[in-house]
């Protein structure tokens, strides 16, 4: 224990110089090669999604390690333009167990409705349905409002980062219910806080137990208690379930029963702790085994899931767990410990070296360079150690690093899909609606948002966004946004420059307001040439713009 | 490209990769700049088309060795009842849901390959899905797909900017590269979007400009691509398309991607390699058997198959479609009467140039002490030598060891999909 207090203390100090000393740091590093106020689009390219119209100068003028300070503690920021706009968003009074519940009925009125129709397709949509799929298209559209929106501009960045690196998939079975939750009550609230805490909340969260799985691993031979048997298996999604339907005669319950016990889960299922092993923490080079994989399946047997109509809350089976010993990297967990080993298990693995450089580097991939530089990943797992793995202290060591203003990396990644039509809307001060248009914009250009379905979540790499397909879509995004004909925003482009007569101020306009002052000379001429017979200064305005967001300097963060 | 053009793009290179720029786009540049006129005529290219299902498709409930009493002693809840499988050569037979393929199977046009997959032993679904894509199972740090490869090393056919096209919203791993290809997720959306055509014209002349003259990497050589598919696009016009004899497409992405290959194969833009993902096989709860979760995804897959051959006719004697996915299934069923992630799989191989109506490769068996580690269908064929055979008798591809470094295909290894 007192060693502990120590340790804590040593953190302390050391730590503090560093916090103190960042902001002349980095600003004599940045001096270098940036100006104020190209430093601050960069810094608002990356720890944000881009510029709203005089943001660049108003971060140049606060300093832009100021205004990083400011962003790395999102709670003492005032957000109160989106708290008003999350009001809209009706998805957000709606917990768990109320989705649940619809979703319970949805299921049970498509059933009924399969029982009396005549033929096999029937695709009318009921009321209760169509409040579900907009509620579905809300939570969406609420990403991308809430990225363009909030004040808390790296906080959303981490929390879509996150979201990535502990992906579920929207459309899987109960996850269409448990998602929304995932995301506000497990993602959001730890994004900037240690890793552990939000290893363990995933690890607890009911989304990512069924999303991988777990909620149905069981210790081979185990048996449910008698009570749940009748309702063993059919609980969510696949199966239809049991309730809310007619009480059925003996002989059909007895036959249910049977039926029942045999879907019920017989053994382990070792997906969560695969993916737990490569994704969220080790990384695939993380130097463990498959005889590891089956250990930690063997200590997460019991996590499971209430039924939806019960809320669809985390719930430990003590019947199901495996009580026998387990090793895992070659440390002994003793048996019979319940729930506690996955909790020990958990904290062991969020600070081992393997996951503390793959999280760094995925870090620094996301903030830095596709190909992260070392140097950037092992400042960032000093600070993790430093810090116990405190998320605000590795982004803060990235952010100060070298690495991160190099002229070589400035504008150097390819904005994803949602990166891309988020800077736009910040771009030209867009209003967005809560209707699921523009969540349905970032689909079109290859990222339909919680809709990934492999477990390793969106990637980072401009090779997967870069393909000639979407480069059109995003052309004519941006067009279309310019010209205020985007289905499911408001543009009011006077707010961000007015209409003017001459050519060349338009030109410069777009280009100090739009590309943060990176139009290249032949941007320029291709538009002015374009500009040349159009006599309507709005036309011209919508025209400029349209072609500098769907340009190629736009792609570029 | 002469010798010494290639050594410029080497040169060159290096010498950007020190300005932080990306030697991937000087080469596809480089093919972009040296790429001759469009083609008069394309007829009678070898076409190569690539299904790939994700997630690790259960092979021995697609093609089932229901000649084996083990198959149904592991099985209990999730084996496919013989009664129900299209029997085709009086141990396995297709999925009944797969019951579509058999007047392949039986024209001789359908040849299936089991027990094959990679020789490394992983079970994640993303290193095995990496392999098959880069073609150098345990070897990540390959950087393009041997798809792309194959592009690069035949240049042959690079006249088009439909040689290789993958139909989906992103670029797979299997088509990156230096060689340029195309990401279409849908063929009749392809391009600017204006009111008129005249306005849409000039925005996509701007777009050409200001791409041409501004930007870099990845972005400058797809925007080329994207240009040049436009143009052609506008002479082929695919919302005229209608299906031949009567082609009954399933609906949804799979059915939508193979439509759209066979009219692009058909409308001559000179398309040679196609790829598209199935998705849905990672059938780990409730797999189902005869009907169910897998049943639902192999008739969709079996229709689609069955329709792009029935629209296709006549030209299928120029093309090959080839089904891959990852790995296969644990041969016992699991404790929620589905599957774990196992090792080999099965492969379809159908078109004119097959040598259909045959299974192929060794069969393993199911006993415990046949199996990989002791759980999972062994690997007999190494995917290299199948996919090296498709393209090598196939596509007339020479240099397979370029193709797929490391390996050294050799024929003797070919699991004898197409004539020799």
């Amino acid at each position: 224990m007192k060693y502990r207090v120590l340790t804590c203390l040593l953190a302390t100090v050391l730590v503090w110089p560093i916090v103190g000393a960042q902001r002349a740091a980095p600003l004599h590093v940045v001096s270098v090669a940036l100006s104020p106020r190209d430093s601050a689009v960069h810094a608002l390219n990356r720890l944000a999604y881009g510029p709203r119209p005089g943001e660049a100068d108003r971060v140049a003028a606060e300093g832009v390690m100021h205004w990083i300070d400011r962003q790395l503690v999102p709670r003492k920021m005032d957000d109160g333009a989106l708290a008003r706009r999350e009001h809209d968003f009706r998805i957000l009074e709606y917990d768990r167990g109320d989705l649940a519940g619809m979703y319970a009925e949805v299921q049970r009125e498509r059933r009924e409705r399969k029982q009396t129709a005549n033929q096999a397709s029937d695709t009318t949509v009921t009321p209760r349905e169509q409040t579900a799929r907009r509620l579905a298209g809300q939570f969406q559209e609420l990403a991308v409002v809430r990225a363009a929106l909030s004040e808390r501009q790296l906080y959303e960045v981490m929390v879509d980062f996150w979201t990535n690196h502990f992906n579920v998939y929207f459309a899987k079975g109960a996850d269409r219910f448990l998602t929304p939750d995932y995301i506000e009550h497990t993602i959001r609230p730890k994004a900037m806080g240690k890793f552990e805490d939000l290893l363990i909340a995933t690890a607890e969260s009911p989304a990512m137990l069924f999303y991988l799985d777990n909620w149905e691993s069981v210790a081979p031979g185990s048996v449910p208690p008698a009570a749940m048997r009748v309702r063993a298996r059919p609980l969510f999604g696949r199966r239809p379930a049991v309730f809310g339907l007619p009480p059925r005669d003996p002989a059909e319950q007895d036959s249910m029963r049977q039926r029942a016990l045999q879907r019920a889960p017989q053994g382990i299922n070792e997906n969560y702790a695969r993916e737990l092993l490569e994704l969220h923490t080790l990384g695939v080079d993380g130097g463990y085994t498959q005889q590891d994989v089956i250990e930690v399946a063997r200590i997460f047997t019991g996590w499971s899931i209430q039924r939806p109509q019960q809320g669809g809350n985390f719930e430990f089976h003590d019947w199901a767990h495996d009580t026998g010993e387990k090793q895992v990297l070659g440390i002994r967990f003793e048996g019979g410990r319940g729930q506690d080993e996955g909790v020990r298990l958990l904290k062991l693995l969020a600070n081992l070296p393997a996951t503390m450089h793959h999280v760094s580097w995925k870090l620094c991939q996301r903030f830095v360079n596709d190909d992260p530089p070392d140097g950037c990943v092992d400042d960032a797992v000093a600070a993790w150690k430093r810090s116990k793995g405190d998320i605000r202290e590795v982004l803060r060591a990235i952010v100060s690093g070298p690495d991160f203003w190099a002229a070589r990396n400035v504008r150097a990644k390819v904005k994803t899909p949602l990166e891309f039509v988020v800077s736009a809307l910040r771009a030209v001060g867009a209003d967005p609606d809560t209707t699921a248009r523009l969540a349905q914009v970032v689909a079109r250009l290859g990222e339909p948002l919680y809709l990934h379905v492999a477990p390793d979540g969106y990637p980072e790499m401009e090779a997967a966004w870069v393909n000639s397909g979407a480069l059109l879509d995003r052309m004519n995004a941006g067009v279309a946004l310019a010209a205020g004909k985007l289905p499911g925003v408001t543009v009011t482009p006077d707010s961000l420059l007015y209409a003017m007569a001459s050519p060349d101020e338009l030109i410069a306009a777009v280009d100090r307001e739009i590309l943060g002052g990176t139009m290249s000379g032949n941007t320029k001429q291709v538009i002015k040439r374009q500009l040349a017979d159009i006599r309507d200064p709005q036309q011209a305005r919508a025209l400029a713009i349209g072609l500098a967001l769907g340009g190629p300097e736009f792609q570029r963060q | 490209m002469s010798i010494s053009r290639r050594i410029f793009v080497k040169a060159g290179g290096l010498a950007l990769v020190s300005l932080g720029l990306d030697p991937l786009f000087l080469a596809r540049a480089a093919y972009a700049s040296y790429r001759p006129l469009p083609p008069s005529t394309a007829l009678s290219r070898p076409v190569l088309v690539c299904l790939f299902q994700r997630g690790a498709v259960d092979g021995l409930n697609m093609i089932v060795p229901h000649g084996d009493p083990l198959y149904y002693r592991e099985r209990p809840r999730i084996a496919v009842p013989a009664t129900d499988v299209v029997d085709l050569d009086g141990y396995f037979g297709l999925h009944p849901r797969l019951a579509a393929l058999k007047p392949l199977w039986d024209s001789k046009t359908l040849a299936i390959v089991h027990a094959i997959g990679s020789p490394n032993a992983t079970r994640s679904h993303f290193d095995a899905q990496d392999y098959m894509e880069s073609g150098t199972p345990g070897v990540k740090a390959t950087p393009d797909g041997w798809l792309n490869r194959y592009c690069q090393h035949d240049r042959e056919h690079q006249d088009t900017p439909f040689r290789a096209v993958a139909f989906g919203p992103q670029l797979p791993r299997i088509l990156a590269g230096t060689a340029p290809a195309l990401a279409i997720d849908d063929l009749q959306a392809f391009g600017l979007r204006a009111p008129q055509p005249a306005a849409r014209d000039r925005l996509t002349r701007a777009f050409e400009e200001l791409y041409a003259g501004s930007s870099t990497g990845l972005l400058s050589s797809s925007s080329q691509e994207a240009f040049e598919a436009v143009q052609t696009l506008q002479r082929v016009d695919p919302t005229q398309y209608q299906p031949a004899e009567g082609a009954d497409y399933p609906r949804g992405r799979l059915g939508k991607a193979v439509l759209e290959i066979a009219q692009l194969i058909k409308a001559d833009v000179g398309l040679q390699v196609a790829f598209a993902d199935v998705t849905g096989w990672d059938t780990h709860v409730n797999q189902g058997g005869g009907d169910g979760q897998l049943a639902t995804r192999l008739a969709e897959l079996g229709q689609a198959l069955a329709a792009f051959s029935r629209d296709l006719g006549e030209r299928m004697r120029d093309v090959v479609v080839l089904t891959m996915s990852e790995f296969g299934r644990t041969v016992r069923e699991n404790g929620n009467a589905g599957t774990d992630h196992g090792h080999a799989t099965a492969m379809l191989v159908l078109g004119g140039p097959v040598r259909g109506g045959r299974m192929l490769g060794r069969w393993p068996g199911l006993d415990p002490a046949q199996r990989f580690e002791g759980r999972d269908l062994a690997v007999t064929t190494d995917f290299r030598d199948l996919f090296a055979e498709l393209l090598a008798r196939h596509m007339g591809a020479t240099g397979l060891d370029a193709i797929f470094p490391g390996f050294m295909p050799d024929p003797a290894r070919f699991p004898g999909a197409i004539s020799a």
